[in-house]
C-alpha cells in the first residue's frame, strides 16, 4: 500500500529541485528540463489523487499534461537553436539585451 | 529472503520516488549538459516506475515512450548541435544562486511546518491509502488503458482536442524558430 503522503512528499520534493534548478542553473537546455521535471512532479500528484479517489480523471489530464509537456519542448528547443544561431551562446547570462 | 523481497515488493514506490531524486539532483548539479540529459533520462524512468507503482500502468508506458523516447532524444541532438561553444562556459550556476537556494529551502521548510500536522500528525483525517472498492473505477475488466481512454475521450474530449490543435501549433512554430533564415 502506497500511502498519499509519501506520493505528495515525493512529488513536492522533485518540484522544489525543478525549482531550485531553473534558478540556479545557466545553461538554458537545463533550464528546460527542470521545466520538465515541475511537470512531472505535477503528473505525480494527479495520479496519485486519481488512484486515492478512483477516478479515471487524474490519469487522463495527467496524459494531457504529458502532451502538453512534448509541444513545450520542441518550441523550447527550437528557441535555444535559434538562440545560438543568433548570440553562439546557450547561457542565459549572455542574454541581456533588455538589461538597462 | 521472502520476506525481504515482499518488503522490497510493497515499497517499490518509495524506492523509485527515492532514485527519481537523485536523478534529479544529479541533473541539476551536473557540469557537463550531457551529464545532465542522462541524469533527467533516470529521473523520468524512475518517475514510470512510479506511476507503475500507482496503478496508473499505461501513462507509466507513455512515460517511458515520451520521455525516455522523444523528449531525452531530442535534448541529445539539441546539446550535440549547441554544446560545442567555442567560448567555455564560464560559470555553471548563477551568481544569485545562494540566495535562491536559502529561498526554496526556507518555502520548502514552512510548508512542511505548516501542513506537517496536516499530513503526518494524529489529526491527519484518514488513513490516506486507496479504498479497495474504489479501485475499481481505475480498471475497466483490468485493463487501465481502457479506462483511461473512457475518460479521455467520453469526459474530457474538448481538452484532448484543444491539445491536438496546441500540437499542431507547436510543430509550425518550431519549424519556423529553428529553420535557417534564407531569403
Amino acid at each position: 500500500m502506497v500511502s498519499l503522503n509519501a506520493v505528495l512528499l515525493i512529488s513536492f520534493l522533485l518540484f522544489s529541485i525543478g525549482i531550485i534548478g531553473v534558478l540556479i542553473r545557466r545553461n538554458a537546455l537545463v533550464i528546460l528540463m527542470c521545466v520538465e521535471l515541475m511537470l512531472n512532479a505535477a503528473n505525480l500528484n494527479f495520479i496519485a489523487f486519481a488512484r486515492h479517489s478512483g477516478s479515471v480523471s487524474g490519469q487522463a489530464f495527467a496524459l494531457l499534461v504529458m502532451g502538453f509537456a512534448a509541444a513545450e519542448v520542441a518550441v523550447g528547443l527550437a528557441l535555444v537553436v535559434a538562440l545560438y544561431r543568433k548570440r553562439d551562446t546557450v547561457q542565459v547570462d549572455d542574454i541581456n539585451l533588455l538589461k538597462g | 529472503m521472502e520476506h525481504f523481497i515482499q518488503t522490497i515488493g510493497r515499497n517499490m514506490f518509495a524506492i523509485f520516488g527515492v532514485m527519481a531524486l537523485g536523478g534529479a539532483a544529479f541533473m541539476i548539479a551536473s557540469r557537463s549538459a550531457v551529464h545532465s540529459v542522462l541524469g533527467f533520462l533516470f529521473a523520468m524512468l524512475c518517475i514510470a516506475g512510479c506511476f507503475l507503482s500507482l496503478e496508473a500502468e499505461f501513462l507509466g508506458m507513455a512515460q517511458i515512450l515520451v520521455y525516455a523516447g522523444g523528449i531525452v532524444v531530442l535534448f541529445l541532438f539539441v546539446v550535440m548541435l549547441v554544446e560545442m561553444s567555442k567560448k567555455k562556459e564560464k560559470e555553471v550556476f548563477q551568481l544569485q544562486s545562494r540566495y535562491a537556494v536559502v529561498a526554496v529551502l526556507l518555502g520548502a521548510a514552512l510548508f512542511l511546518g505548516v501542513f506537517r500536522k496536516v499530513l503526518f500528525g494524529a489529526a491527519s483525517p484518514e488513513a490516506l491509502v486507496l479504498r479497495p472498492e474504489l479501485a475499481q473505477g481505475l480498471n475497466v475488466a483490468g485493463q487501465n488503458a481502457q479506462a483511461v481512454s473512457r475518460g479521455l475521450f467520453a469526459d474530457y474530449l474538448l481538452p484532448f482536442e484543444i491539445l491536438s490543435v496546441i500540437l499542431l501549433v507547436a510543430l509550425v512554430g518550431a519549424v519556423v524558430l529553428a529553420k535557417t533564415e534564407r531569403v
